[in-house]
């Protein structure tokens, strides 16, 4: 079927006075630094980094013990507030607890359905309500901003 | 929740004359005011971390803002320039409050304390370190040991194996 034609006319030959040289050797890249010089540099780089991190680590330190001992001197003022504004806050939700369940009848404040918050709850004892408790009575916004006042809880 | 059984302070016994001041103001008064009111934060820090009761160190709590309310007075009164100027540059010279970047601010106002007040600054990290304090308070009782009822006898001696047993990792 394959009707082709035959090639006619001279045979493709190479040119005259032949190929030029073929490159077989390797051609090496020109060296910039030797091996000895690199581990050389690498070694002083790290050397002078680790030396310069040490000495600033102890300005670093230095400056950290002061700044905490700044935070420790207004630590107990802070708390002292803190923990007045907690219990205010406390009573408050016990007062919006009253109120809010004062038709339910025979209803308990601070119990859920007769039960108290832990077996052998002492009265006498005081366990700071976790932050769900704290927040019962809370607006969404205005309870999360103050998620603050809690956190300072030390 | 607290319950009505349990013994809440209530609004005007909790309401005092609170240290209306930013954190800046704080920082920069920090080191005098630790030394300004030492007995005090002491005695409430001590009750604190003795009695773990916010109720009972409201006391303790009252006298320390009343002390610290005394020292700002008095360093509103004598020192309130150079103070204000510290407080400016802690303010506005860093994100987190820095004292370092703050000295020569920090010396005119320590000089001003020390003449007016009679105030050294404490020394380096004095509110870190470990220190005595002499203190009348009682000494908290311990915590009785507790008493179950409904422990089981111990293992009486002759059940127990003759020739000891099988160590952890043998098998």
């Amino acid at each position: 079927m394959a009707t082709g034609t035959v090639k006619t006319g001279p045979q493709d030959l190479p040119p005259s006075g032949g190929y030029g040289p073929v490159q077989f050797e390797r051609i090496k890249l020109r060296q910039i630094l030797s091996a000895k010089s690199t581990l050389l540099t690498y070694a002083a780089c790290t050397g002078l980094g680790f030396f310069v991190m040490f000495y600033e680590y102890r300005q670093i330190r230095r400056e950290r013990v002061e700044q905490l001992s700044g935070r420790f001197a207004i630590q107990a003022l802070l708390q002292a507030e803190r923990d007045r504004q907690f219990l205010k806050q406390v009573r408050r939700n016990r007062d919006a607890e009253a109120d809010l369940m004062k038709d339910y009848p025979g209803w308990q404040v601070g119990k859920l359905f007769d039960e108290a918050r832990f077996i052998g709850d002492d009265p006498d004892k005081f366990i700071e309500p976790n932050i769900s408790e704290y927040f019962a009575h809370a607006r969404c916004v205005g309870g999360f901003l103050h998620l603050f006042n809690y956190s300072l809880n030390v | 929740m607290a319950t009505l059984d349990h013994v809440l302070p209530t609004e005007e016994e909790l309401t005092v004359e609170e240290v209306n001041l930013g954190t800046s103001l704080l920082m920069a008064g920090a080191n005098h005011l630790g030394k300004y009111c030492e007995y005090q934060n002491n005695e409430y820090l001590l009750c604190k971390s003795e009695l773990k009761d916010p109720r009972k160190c409201l006391n303790e709590g009252k006298a320390v803002t009343a002390c610290s309310l005394e020292f700002f007075r008095n360093v509103k009164k004598l020192c309130l320039q150079e103070f204000n100027q510290y407080a400016t540059c802690i303010d506005k010279s860093s994100s987190s409050y820095d004292y370092s970047v703050c000295r020569r601010t920090q010396s005119v106002f320590d000089k001003c304390m020390l003449d007016e007040m009679n105030l050294p600054r404490p020394s380096f990290g004095y509110f870190t370190e470990v220190k005595v304090h002499n203190t009348k308070r009682p000494k908290p009782e311990p915590e009785p040991i507790p008493h179950y009822p409904d422990t089981p006898a111990p293992v009486p001696e002759a059940v127990k194996p003759k020739y000891g047993h099988r160590g952890i990792f043998q098998s």
